[in-house]
């Protein structure tokens, strides 16, 4: 059982957590913008990438949302396998991603009403950004003694263009390497925030293709691409969509790509998410540490 | 970069090409998929003036507002984009939001006058240039009411006009 204190503490730092996600870019991500702009060759696209990173240092300072679409919370809570999660845990992670909605502000888009309602927006929306339900948490395991949540806050347009669905491979990667080029070439022309980012998930069903694409978007780094990556990466630079749709060479700055377990059977499920130019929102804290 | 000032005139409208960065201080209206079919019907049935709404040189900014600030959604989703050609009849010169529109609507926006401009998504700097803001229109939609914001210098590149779309 968490003490009161514990569940406070516990409460305000996954707050703060959301917070972060929510309203500053990684390190790695503002340098890889920082040499795309140096790099690019079309003068308004180059201008477009320093917004970015102007938007980025201004969110952060002012700790305000990089964007008014603030995104559903995604949690990913990752555990030691021999830890023993306290009673009162996962009250104090949702009252906290509630009080992390609440803070930054998020932005108020709870669909109110039952089924029917909600499906066709007809009873509006809840003025409470609190209110906003995260998706369903994700459980995954640690060698390490330790508690920890990832939160991502995942944004509407990379949802319309995202992608899960089969591929039969033929027993070659570059069958999965060409369908993932083509299904994120033709996403990159309607999603209109970019330079964006490929979050590819590799696995055995739709569920697991899309909690490693999840997965991938927590480990990517943008300094750290294999070869697959990069091939991708490349392939989809050649369509010239360009930052925003204004063309030039940066349509896309990384893929992030996580490969599971697979099926003995000629098929792969493939998750593709094409990631804003403002996404990967994320942030993690340790909410239990054993020595 | 060049300085536009709202209203817009057609003369405004004529002299800028595709590809031009701007900025866009005066007031503006947002709508996105909620309101703007709602506006498109106020219009087929000549009531608009009633909200003290006025199209004319307007520009519509594709955005929610809400206390998490304003940013550009897509432009192409269906309840969007098809408003488009109609607010342009009835006078909006701008619209304003992100994403490659159809060949059909940059055919339609030239015929009206009208011009398409994009914007990156840059909530926490659009943040610091929104003078006022105000619910003029279907409060009930919340964040997706239609709002008239007072703005400074808001950013943008014009993304289609006469004809040409640089998609």
């Amino acid at each position: 059982m968490l003490t009161t204190l514990n569940y406070e503490n516990m409460v305000r730092k996954v707050a703060d957590t959301l917070i972060r996600a929510a309203s500053s870019c990684t390190n790695d991500k503002v340098n890889a913008l920082s040499k795309a702009t140096e790099d690019e060759i079309i003068p308004q696209s180059a201008w477009a990438m320093t917004c970015l990173i102007e938007n980025a240092h201004e969110a952060e300072n002012s700790r305000f949302p990089l964007c008014d679409d603030t995104g559903i919370p995604h949690l990913i809570l990752e555990t030691g396998k021999e830890l023993a999660m306290p009673a009162g845990l996962l009250s104090a992670i949702y009252e906290g991603v509630a009080l992390g909605l609440k803070d930054l502000p998020g932005r108020p888009m709870a669909v109110k009403g039952n089924d029917k309602e909600r499906i066709e927006q007809s009873a509006g929306l809840s003025s409470d950004p609190s209110s906003l339900p995260a998706a369903p948490l994700m459980l995954i395991s640690t060698d390490e003694k330790v508690l920890r949540l990832h939160i991502l806050m995942q944004g509407g347009g990379p949802e319309i263009r995202a992608k899960t669905y089969r591929v039969f491979h033929k027993h070659r990667l570059e069958t999965i390497i060409d369908e993932i080029s083509d299904w994120a070439s033709e996403s990159v022309k309607l999603l209109g925030c970019t330079p964006c980012t490929l979050a590819v998930g590799i696995g055995r069903s739709h569920y697991e293709a899309s909690s490693l694409m999840l997965q991938a978007m927590l480990n990517g780094n943008y300094d750290v691409q294999n070869d697959t990556e990069h091939k991708i990466t490349e392939s989809v630079n050649k369509t010239n969509v360009g930052p925003l749709g204004l063309h030039g060479k940066h349509t896309v700055l990384a893929t992030f790509l996580k490969t599971g377990p697979q099926r003995a059977s000629g098929v792969r499920i493939v998750c593709m998410r094409p990631c804003c130019c403002i996404e990967p929102r994320k942030a993690s804290c340790v909410l239990i540490k054993e020595s | 970069m060049k300085t536009i000032t709202t209203p817009i005139t057609e003369e405004i409208v004529k002299g800028l090409e595709i590809g031009d960065m701007i900025t866009i201080t005066g007031i503006i209206y947002t709508g996105r998929d909620a309101v703007l079919p709602r506006i498109v019907s106020l219009i087929e049935d000549d009531c608009l003036q009633n909200y003290g709404i006025y199209l004319k040189g307007s520009v519509i900014f594709h955005s929610a507002v809400s206390t998490a600030g304003v940013g550009v959604t897509s432009s192409n989703k269906v309840e969007i984009e098809s408003s488009m050609p109609v607010l342009s009849k009835a006078g909006v010169r701008l619209h304003l939001g992100k994403g490659a529109l159809k060949p059909e609507t940059v055919i339609a926006l030239n015929k009206y006058k009208s011009i398409y401009a994009v914007q990156p998504p840059v909530t926490a700097l659009l943040n610091k240039k929104i003078l006022s803001r105000k619910v003029i229109a279907f409060a009930e939609l919340g964040m997706e009411a239609m709002h008239e914001l007072r703005v400074v210098e808001f950013p943008a590149v014009i993304a289609a006009a006469h004809g040409i779309s640089i998609y």
